[in-house]
C-alpha cells in the first residue's frame, strides 16, 4: 500500500520534471506569442527545408538587413516535412518547405496559414504557370525529373520512357526512388494519364515498372553512380544533373535524353507557413527577400536548379543560363504531380509490392 | 519446508515485515526510478502504439480516431509475409555469421590482460563514434567501379574490367557484420572472460583434447553471452533499414524500411503501428520459446 | 634451447593464428574509417569519387559553424544522457537484482522494448505523446529519447556483473557500521565497476550515433551531427563532414595514447 503510494507520487512529480524537460532548453522568442499582436517585430526565424538549398551569404545578410536570427533546420524526405506539419509545426517552425502535390490538402485541413500577399510584393516575379494554391504558398526551386545519358557508354539512344525498358539497359540504370516519381513515368510510357486514379492502370504501371527494376542497379544516389562510371542511364533531378556535368568539366559526355513526346515531371519546392506559426512578419519578409531577382539570382549561382522566378533566371550568371543540364527542348511538355487523394494506398501498396520482389 | 510451532510463524512474519519495511526506502530509490522512466517513456507509449494500430487511417497517413481492424486486415496481404520471412532469413544470416566470427575474436580477447583487453575492446567500439551513413559511403566509395578496389585489381592484371561490387548482396552482408559485429563481441567476451582458468586445465588434467574441452566444457559455460548476443544482433537487425538501403542500392525492402515508410514516405500510421505490434510479438515469443528451451534468466551485456 | 613439443607448437600456432585472425578483424572494422580520413582531402564538392589532393576542407570547416554547432550538440547530449542513464541504470539494476516488488516482471519485461521494437515507433510515439502535451520539442525530449533506449543497455550490462551471492558484503560492511550509502559507495559501486564503466561506453556510444529519434524529437534551433549529415544524404556529404570525422579520430587516439601514457608513469611511480 505504501509502495503503492509511493509509485504514483513519484509519478506525479515526474510528470511536470518532464515538462521542465522538454522546454528546458529553448528561449521564448523576443516576439511574442502567435495570440497577441506583435507590437515590436519578431528576432527569430525558424526554417524547414532542404539541406544545401540555400546559400548561406543569403541567409547572413537577410539576418544583418533585418538584426534577426534565423535558425536553419533540415529535412532528410518530404516525409519528415508532412510529419511536422501535421503534428503542429507552427509551435517550432515559421517556414516549413512542402511540395506542390500535398498543398490541396495541406490547405483543406488548415495546416497552412493564408499568406498576406501585399507583404511580399516580390512575389509577382514569379511564373504563374509555376504556382499552384497561390494564396497559401510561395514557389521556391523547381525540378525536373529527366533522363541523362552517357553518350559514350550507353548501348542505346533514349528518347521515351519505354526505352528504358530495353532490356539492354539491364543493370545500367541509376534512379531517384518515390512511388509517385516512379509511377507517373510508366503511367506516361503506357499511355495514361501520369496522376491516374484507376486501379488497372496502375497495375498496368506496376507490370511496367518489373521491368524497370529489373534494369536499375539503383535506387538513389542518381548522380554519384552516372559519374563513377557504374550506371550509364540516370533518372534525376537537373539541379543534380547539372552538378555531375560540371564536376565532369571536359571530359563531360553526359546528355539530357532528347525526348520526342513524352512529359516528364516537373516539381517544385514551396515554402508555407505552418498554422500558428509565431514569427509570420519576419516569414513574410523573407519571402520577399527570397523572390527578388538579384537575390535569387546569386542563389542560383551556388545552387543551379530550376526556378519558377523569371526575372531571377533573367538576371542569373551566363553558366547559369547555359547550364547543359538545363539544354533541353521540351521544357513546355511538362505534367505536374498532383494529389492523387485515397488512390494513393493503391500506388503505395503495389510500390511496396515492387520492392518486396519475389 | 518442516513443520514449524505456531509462535515461531507469528515472529517470522513479524520479522519479515520489519525486512519489507526496512528495505522500502532502498528498494524504492534503487528500482524506483528506472520503473517510472519505463513506465512513463516505454509502457505509454507502446500502449499508445498499439492503440493506434486499432485506428484509422487520416488523409495524411495521420491518425484518425476511429476504431478500424484496417491496418491489421492490411497485414494479411501475402506481402508482408514475405516481407516478414526475408527480413528473418536475414537477420539470422547476420547473427550466424557475427557469432561465428565474434567467437574466436572475443575469446582472443578474453585472453589477454585485463587492461589490454579493455583497450581492445574500446578499440571494437571507436568506429561507432563515427556516422554510421558515412561509414556505409565510405564502403560504396572503395567498392565502386572506379574505386580503389577495381584500380587495384585491374592494375595487378588480376581482371580486365572492373568487377560490380556494390550494390550486391555480397556487400549487404559486409555491412551487416561490420554494424553488428561489436553487439555481438561484448557479450561473448564478458561470458568467456568469466570463464575460469582452473576449469579448462582440470579438463586436459582428466585427459580432454582441447576440441573437447571447446565443445564440452568452454561453450556450454558461455551460453549466457551467447544467447546475449544473440538477442543483441538478431534483434536490431531485423529493425535495420539504412545497410541495405545504401550498400544494396534500396532495391530491397526489409521489414524496418517498411515500417520507417509507414511513418515516412507512404505514410500510414496506423499500420506501421499495427506491423510495430506484429513485430513485437514475433521477437517476443521467439524469445520466449529461446530462453524456455535454453533455461536462461537475464541476459547479460559486458 | 630444446625443440619445442608438439603441444607447444600447436599452442604458438593458435597464438599466431589468433593474432592475426584478430588484426583482420580490426582491419575490416577500421577500412571505412581510413576511407573516410583519406576522403576528407578529396577535391570535389560531394564525396563521389577520388578528384585530386586538397585540404581546402579542413579551412572550410571551421567556418562551418553549424557542423561545428551539431557536433557539440551531439556530445552535450550524449554526455548528459549517458549520466543519466548510467545513474538510473545502476540503481535499477542493483534494485532489480536484489528486491522483489509488484509489478517488478513488468518492469523486467519493459526493458526489453526498446532493444526489440524498431527505434523509429518509439520515436514516434513519443513525438505524438510530447506534441499532444504541449511540450516543446528541443534538447529536454531528445534526451528523454536517447535515456529511454539507453537505460536497458545500461541496466543488462550491469546486472550481469552484480554478483550472485546476495548481500553478505553489503551486509558485512554495515554490521562494521558503515551505512546504507557509505556502503553503496564503498562497496557496492566498486565492485560493479566495471560493469558501470561499459554501460556508459555503450551508453555514449548509442547516443552520440543516435539518427531516428534525434531527427524525429529535435527542435527548431539545433541538429544533432548525425541528423545533419541525413539531411545532407540526398545531394550528397560535403568533405568538411569528413574532415570533422578525422579531427575527432586523431583527438580521441591522442586521448588514448595521453591515457596510457598518464598511466604508465602512475605505475612506474608507484612501483619507484
Amino acid at each position: 500500500m505504501k509502495r503503492f503510494l509511493a509509485l504514483t507520487l513519484s509519478l506525479a512529480l515526474a510528470l511536470p520534471l518532464a515538462a521542465c524537460g522538454g522546454s528546458g532548453n529553448d528561449s521564448t522568442p523576443a516576439g511574442g506569442n502567435a495570440t497577441d499582436v506583435p507590437a515590436e517585430a519578431s528576432t527569430e526565424l525558424n526554417i524547414y527545408m532542404w539541406q544545401q538549398y540555400i546559400s548561406d551569404a543569403l541567409i547572413a545578410d537577410f539576418e544583418s538587413q533585418n538584426n534577426c536570427k534565423i535558425n536553419l533546420s533540415y529535412m532528410s524526405d518530404n516525409a519528415d516535412a508532412i510529419t511536422k506539419l501535421t503534428a503542429g509545426g507552427g509551435q517550432e517552425y515559421d517556414l516549413i518547405m512542402t511540395c506542390d502535390a500535398y498543398m490541396d490538402s495541406l490547405v483543406a485541413g488548415g495546416y497552412v496559414q493564408k499568406l498576406n500577399l501585399d507583404n511580399i510584393p516580390n512575389s509577382s516575379n514569379i511564373n504563374e504557370a509555376y504556382w499552384t494554391a497561390k494564396d497559401y504558398c510561395v514557389p521556391y526551386l523547381m525540378n525536373y525529373i529527366y533522363v541523362v545519358y552517357n553518350t559514350e557508354t550507353c548501348p542505346i539512344e533514349i528518347t521515351c520512357y519505354n526505352d528504358l525498358i530495353d532490356p539492354a539497359l539491364k543493370g545500367q540504370i541509376s534512379t531517384i526512388d518515390g512511388a509517385r516519381n516512379l509511377f507517373p513515368i510508366a503511367l506516361v510510357a503506357l499511355g495514361y494519364d501520369p496522376n491516374s486514379t484507376n486501379e488497372q492502370e496502375i497495375a498496368a504501371a506496376y507490370e511496367w515498372l518489373t521491368k524497370y527494376n529489373d534494369n536499375v542497379v539503383a535506387y538513389g544516389a542518381a548522380e554519384q553512380n552516372l559519374t563513377n562510371g557504374t550506371a550509364c542511364v540516370a533518372l534525376t533531378y537537373d539541379g543534380n544533373a547539372s552538378w555531375a556535368m560540371s564536376e565532369l568539366g571536359d571530359k563531360n559526355t553526359l546528355k539530357v535524353a532528347d525526348f520526342e513526346s513524352d512529359p516528364v515531371q516537373l516539381g517544385f519546392d514551396l515554402y508555407v507557413i505552418p498554422t500558428g506559426a509565431k514569427h509570420v512578419d519576419l516569414a513574410e519578409k523573407f519571402l520577399n527577400y527570397i523572390t527578388d531577382p538579384q537575390v535569387m539570382a546569386k542563389n542560383l549561382e551556388e545552387f543551379p536548379y530550376s526556378c519558377p522566378n523569371d526575372d531571377a533566371v533573367a538576371a542569373a550568371s551566363e553558366s547559369y543560363r547555359n547550364d547543359p543540364a538545363r539544354d533541353f527542348s521540351y521544357k513546355e511538355n511538362v505534367f505536374f504531380q498532383k494529389d492523387v487523394g485515397d488512390a494513393l494506398t493503391i500506388y503505395n501498396d503495389y510500390y511496396q509490392k515492387l520492392k518486396v520482389g519475389e | 519446508m518442516s513443520k514449524q510451532p505456531s509462535g515461531t510463524s507469528d515472529l517470522q512474519a513479524i520479522r519479515r515485515k520489519r525486512d519489507m519495511r526496512r528495505k522500502t526506502i532502498p528498494a524504492l530509490a534503487q528500482a524506483g526510478p528506472v520503473s517510472i522512466w519505463m513506465i512513463l517513456f516505454v509502457t505509454l507509449p507502446m500502449l499508445f502504439i498499439i492503440y493506434i494500430s486499432f485506428m484509422s487511417r487520416g488523409v495524411f497517413g495521420d491518425v484518425v480516431y476511429q476504431f478500424s481492424l484496417e491496418s491489421y486486415q492490411t497485414l494479411l496481404d501475402a506481402t508482408y509475409f514475405k516481407v516478414i520471412l526475408k527480413s528473418l532469413k536475414a537477420a539470422l544470416l547476420t547473427t550466424v555469421l557475427c557469432l561465428g566470427l565474434g567467437y574466436p575474436f572475443a575469446y582472443y580477447i578474453a585472453r589477454k590482460p585485463p587492461e589490454v583487453a579493455s583497450r581492445l575492446i574500446m578499440l571494437i567500439m571507436i568506429p561507432f563514434w563515427t556516422n554510421s551513413l558515412m561509414r556505409l559511403n565510405s564502403w560504396l566509395l572503395l567498392f565502386q567501379t572506379s574505386g580503389p578496389v577495381n584500380n587495384f585489381l585491374q592494375w595487378t592484371g588480376l581482371v580486365d574490367r572492373p568487377i560490380t561490387f556494390i550494390y550486391t548482396d555480397g556487400l549487404v552482408v559486409l555491412g551487416l557484420i561490420t554494424n553488428m559485429l561489436p553487439f555481438a563481441v561484448l557479450p561473448l567476451y564478458s561470458s568467456i572472460e568469466k570463464l575460469q582458468k582452473s576449469l579448462l586445465e582440470a579438463s586436459a588434467d582428466l585427459g580432454a583434447t582441447p576440441s573437447q574441452t571447446f565443445f564440452k566444457v568452454t561453450l556450454p559455460l558461455t551460453f549466457p553471452g551467447i544467447f546475449s548476443a544473440i538477442i543483441l544482433v538478431f534483434i536490431p537487425s531485423l529493425g535495420i533499414y539504412t545497410v541495405s538501403d545504401i550498400l544494396g542500392g534500396g532495391k530491397v525492402l526489409y521489414i524496418g524500411n517498411i515500417i520507417k515508410n509507414q511513418f515516412g514516405s507512404i505514410r500510414n500510421w496506423p499500420l506501421g503501428a499495427a506491423l510495430s505490434v506484429l513485430l513485437l510479438v514475433i521477437t517476443g515469443l521467439l524469445i520466449f520459446i529461446y530462453t524456455r528451451f535454453a533455461k536462461i534468466e537475464d541476459m547479460e551485456v559486458v | 634451447m630444446a625443440k619445442l613439443s608438439k603441444v607447444q607448437r600447436h599452442k604458438r600456432t593458435a597464438a599466431i593464428l589468433g593474432e592475426v585472425y584478430a588484426i583482420l578483424i580490426y582491419a575490416v572494422l577500421y577500412i571505412p574509417i581510413v576511407v573516410m580520413m583519406v576522403f576528407s582531402f578529396n577535391d570535389q564538392r560531394y564525396n563521389y569519387y577520388w578528384n585530386g589532393f586538397t585540404t581546402q576542407w579542413y579551412g572550410k570547416l571551421f567556418h562551418n559553424s553549424a557542423l561545428i554547432g551539431s557536433l557539440w550538440y551531439s556530445l552535450i547530449i550524449a554526455v548528459l544522457a549517458t549520466v543519466i542513464s548510467v545513474v538510473i541504470g545502476t540503481l535499477g539494476a542493483l534494485g532489480l537484482k536484489k528486491y522483489e516488488f509488484h509489478g517488478k516482471k513488468l518492469v523486467n519485461n519493459m526493458l526489453y522494448v526498446p532493444i526489440i521494437v524498431p527505434e523509429i515507433v518509439l520515436a514516434v510515439a513519443l513525438l505524438i505523446i510530447f506534441m499532444n502535451l504541449g511540450l516543446s520539442l528541443g534538447m529536454g525530449s531528445i534526451l528523454i529519447g536517447h535515456c529511454t533506449f539507453c537505460i536497458p543497455y545500461a541496466v543488462v550490462t550491469i546486472k550481469g556483473r552484480i554478483s550472485g551471492d546476495g548481500d553478505t558484503l553489503e551486509e558485512a560492511s554495515m554490521d562494521l557500521g558503515a551505512n546504507r550509502i557509505q556502503t553503496f559507495f564503498r562497496v557496492t559501486l566498486p565492485s560493479i565497476m566495471p560493469g558501470v564503466m561499459s554501460a556508459a561506453f555503450l551508453s555514449f556510444t548509442l547516443s552520440v550515433d543516435d539518427v531516428v529519434m534525434s531527427n524525429m524529437l529535435a527542435g527548431a534551433k539545433n541538429s544533432t551531427l548525425p541528423v545533419l549529415i541525413l539531411s545532407m544524404n540526398k545531394s550528397g556529404i560535403t568533405p568538411d563532414v569528413n574532415a570533422l570525422t578525422t579531427i575527432m579520430i586523431l583527438v580521441i587516439v591522442a586521448g588514448m595514447l595521453l591515457s596510457n601514457g598518464v598511466k604508465a608513469l602512475v605505475k612506474r611511480r608507484s612501483a619507484v
